[in-house]
Formats: structure tokens, C-alpha cells, sequence
């Protein structure tokens, strides 16, 4: 029993975070507004998560932008996030959910870009657009990566949950944690560039949150089987879809429990007038 | 946990429950490693996996100091096949849940604190550390219900998975449970 020892628990050591340079002082308020080292892939992978605002710095204020890889990421995470929820159908989801996640994550960003330009312009910050889409960007690939961090947790459940409602409450509820972590980005970006967090931002981050709510909608369904790929004829805001959708499923799932009891009082009452016969 | 029903039971469990730990540590891997990074804590990777590690272990050492005392308890039940078994089952599923709830709470209070000193900041550590409770908590439960039965209800059989584990979940069935008393 004494050889039971718990696994040694990570010693601090001096930081190793990337060291400011005379090239890499703070330009802004935020501490992690500095020049990315390097731009190697794993390097952009780990500024995202650690200091995402020198990802922002090297759009406003470097020639070379990290654009592309940034792009790359997005594309990459929010398929296979999609994948893991077309699991929960599979058939035909398997490919249809990934093409939609990606569509509809990425149709969300471009119909509120002009909006977080002006938004951000209207509370103070001084962006060129090359520098929104930037900032964009951004958001869009943090919020991707930490989709495929939740990825494993969506797949445990889409391989045993037998509830669509259930699954589509996770899969959203996972997608605003999410996008919590990205839109920080986007109120720190702003202090940064000269902006406020005020309520402008908020107003666009709650629009942006409303659009990518009715995307679930309007690209349906994500989850479950379908005809068809999409269904853009039947319009519904995504609040009465869910409310439908929600009570059609409880009416079966209460209509099944009152046909199985049925059955067991019926069964039940027949082996009753069996014994009476007896 | 599963000496109750006997010794195959007992084997079953011994195996399963440390693949609990693990599948969950597994599953909630790279998430909890991701959100140590972007809630600024300074935790790594790796370092959030050994801090979670330790606190598992730590729960480990508890729920073993308490076995004794268990199995004290599950010689001196009436056995599953006695009838009133079904009382003794929720007797013993309760008792368990409190002692394994216990573990946890002394385990992840101590981590609590580990995390916090090692964290950039206080506040940094506190946040990491309950989102990696939270989502602990939720896989954990699931994986749980996949990998029943732990304790064995009296009249089924022991098994070491019940039939179709990855057969509806945890919450499905709470869900179920919460219609069944509401609707019906």
C-alpha cells in the first residue's frame, strides 16, 4: 500500500513563454499584443490557445499574415468536429453535417464582417478591414480548435445517445462555450486597437450569436436523417424550430412510455384473469 | 464495490473502475489541456493531464483507506438472492456514492489548491480548475453508465458489461426517469 504513490505533480519553473525581445514590446494595453516568434504551424497552433492577441499583432502590424494556415486550421477543425456530429446519424451526415458546419460557420463570419467593422469603428477602434478579417479570422480558427478539443466528448455521446434533443442541447451548448473563448479575442483585439469593450461589441457578439443559432436552422438538419440536403423552402426563426422539434420528440418518447405501460397493465391483467380461471 | 455479488464481480470491477479514470482522462484530454492554455493559466499540456493524474490518484488512496470498512459492511449484508436484497442494493449503492463523493471532494480540494499556486494567477488557477471539474464531471458520468454495472442490481445477471453499453446515456435516462413521473 505504501508504494502507492500519487504521479508527481508538475514542478513550477520559470516561464518559457516566449520572451519579449526589443522588437516585441507590448504595442497595447494587453500584455500578449507583441510579435508572434516564429511562424511555423505548431508555433500559430500554440500562440491561438496561449497568446492569441500576437496573432492579431502580426495581422495589424507584420507584412507576412498567417492567413492562410489560420484558414487551413479553421477548415480542418470544423470538419471533423461536423464528422463527429454526423456519427450521431451517419449515412448520408457523415459528410452533409462536416459540409455544413464548415458552410455555415463560415457564411456566418462573412454576413457579420461588415457589421464587427462598423461596430468596432463606432466604439473606437481604428482597424483597416484587412485588419477586421484579420481579427475575424481569428476568432473563427480559436473558437474551430477548441471544437476539435470537445471533439471526443461529442463523439462518447454521439455513439450512445439515443436522444436527438439531448445531443443537439450538447452540440450548441458546446459551440457557445466556444465561441466565449473566441469573442474574449475579439473585446481584448479591440482595447488593443483603440477600442473599447463597450456596448457596440457586445451588441455585434450577441447578432453574431443570433446568426450562427438560425444557421442551425436554416441548414437543417445537422442531426438526424433527411431527404434532402437542405431544406430552404419550410422558413422557421430557430427558437419555434427547437420548441417544435423539442415537443415532437418529448410526445413520442411520451407516447412510447404510455404504450409500454399499457402493454405491462394489459399483460398484467391477463395473468390475473388466467389465475382466476385457474 | 463489488464483492457483494462475489468474486466475479469483484474481478469485474477491479478492472473497470480504473478504466473510468482513465477513459475519462482520455476522452477530456485535449480539452482540458486546451482550456488550461486559453483561460491563461500556464498549465501545459502535459502538466494539466499529471495534475489531474494526482488528484485521481489522491481520490484513489482515500476510497482505498475506506475499503476495508466497505467490505466490513458487504460480508455482514444478506446476500443478493435474500429478498428485501433490493433495499440492501440502494443501501450499499448510496453508502458507495457517498464515500466515492467524499474521495472526491478531499482529492480535488487539495488539487484546488495545487492548481492555484501553480497557476499565473489565483484566479487563472480557480477557473481552469472547474472547468476541468465540470467537464470531468460530465464525461465521467457517462462513461460510468457505459461501463455498468458496478455493484449489480439483484435479479440480473453479473456481467461484466450490461447488454448494448453504448445503448442510450446517462442523461437519456435521467431525462426518461424525469418524464416518467412528470407525464405519465
Amino acid at each position: 500500500m505504501t508504494d502507492q504513490q500519487p504521479p508527481e505533480l508538475p514542478q513550477k519553473q520559470p516561464s518559457t513563454a516566449i520572451p519579449t525581445s526589443a522588437q516585441t514590446k507590448p504595442a497595447g494595453p494587453d500584455p500578449d499584443y507583441v510579435s508572434m516568434e516564429g511562424s511555423g504551424f505548431s508555433q500559430i497552433l500554440s500562440h491561438l490557445l496561449r497568446k492569441p492577441m500576437s496573432i492579431v499583432y502580426s495581422f495589424n502590424h507584420e507584412g507576412k499574415s498567417p492567413a492562410s494556415a489560420l484558414l487551413l486550421i479553421t477548415l480542418v477543425c470544423l470538419a471533423i468536429f461536423g464528422f463527429v456530429i454526423g456519427i450521431f446519424s451517419a449515412g448520408d451526415q457523415l459528410w452533409a453535417a462536416p459540409l455544413k458546419v464548415i458552410g455555415g460557420v463560415l457564411f456566418s463570419a462573412l454576413i457579420c464582417l461588415p457589421s464587427l467593422y462598423i461596430f468596432g469603428s463606432l466604439g473606437g477602434m481604428d482597424a483597416k478591414i484587412q485588419q477586421v478579417i484579420g481579427l475575424m479570422l481569428t476568432f473563427i480558427t480559436i473558437t474551430s480548435l477548441l471544437l476539435v478539443g470537445f471533439a471526443p466528448v461529442v463523439w462518447l455521446f454521439s455513439t450512445s445517445s439515443n436522444s436527438s434533443v439531448f445531443f443537439g442541447f450538447l452540440a450548441i451548448t458546446i459551440w457557445i462555450v466556444c465561441l466565449f473563448f473566441g469573442l474574449r479575442v475579439i473585446m481584448r483585439a479591440s482595447q488593443c486597437m483603440g477600442g473599447g469593450q463597450g456596448g457596440h461589441l457586445k451588441l455585434w457578439i450577441i447578432v453574431f450569436i443570433l446568426v450562427t443559432l438560425q444557421m442551425t436552422t436554416t441548414l437543417r438538419p445537422f442531426i438526424g436523417k433527411s431527404d434532402e440536403f437542405i431544406n430552404l423552402e419550410e422558413k422557421h426563426f430557430f427558437l419555434g424550430y427547437w420548441f417544435t422539434s423539442m415537443s415532437d420528440a418529448n410526445q413520442s418518447e411520451a407516447d412510447k412510455l404510455r404504450s409500454t405501460e399499457k402493454i405491462k397493465v394489459g399483460t398484467g391483467a391477463e395473468a390475473k384473469k388466467g389465475k382466476h380461471k385457474k | 464495490m463489488g464483492m457483494w455479488q462475489g468474486w466475479t464481480m469483484a474481478t469485474y470491477v477491479a478492472i473497470k473502475f480504473p478504466l473510468v479514470i482513465l477513459a475519462t482522462l482520455l476522452v477530456n484530454g485535449m480539452i482540458n489541456g486546451m482550456l488550461a492554455m486559453a483561460l491563461g493559466s500556464g498549465i501545459a499540456f502535459r502538466q494539466s493531464f499529471q495534475f489531474l493524474l494526482a488528484g485521481f490518484a489522491l481520490m484513489s488512496i482515500v476510497l482505498l483507506s475506506l475499503s476495508p470498512v466497505a467490505l466490513f459492511f458487504v460480508f455482514h449484508a444478506a446476500e443478493p438472492t435474500d429478498p428485501g436484497a433490493g433495499q440492501l442494493h440502494s443501501i450499499i449503492l448510496l453508502s458507495h456514492t457517498l464515500m466515492i463523493a467524499y474521495a472526491g471532494i478531499v482529492s480535488h480540494s487539495s488539487l484546488l489548491g495545487q492548481v492555484r499556486d501553480f497557476a499565473t494567477s489565483r484566479l487563472h488557477g480557480t477557473r481552469t480548475f472547474f472547468a476541468w471539474l465540470a467537464g470531468n464531471l460530465f464525461v465521467g458520468a457517462q462513461i460510468s453508465w457505459i461501463m455498468r454495472p458496478f455493484f449489480g442490481t439483484p435479479g440480473l445477471e453479473v456481467q461484466f458489461l450490461r447488454d448494448n453499453p453504448m445503448n442510450g446515456s446517462f442523461y437519456d435516462t435521467i431525462w426518461k426517469s424525469l418524464m416518467n413521473i412528470f407525464i405519465l
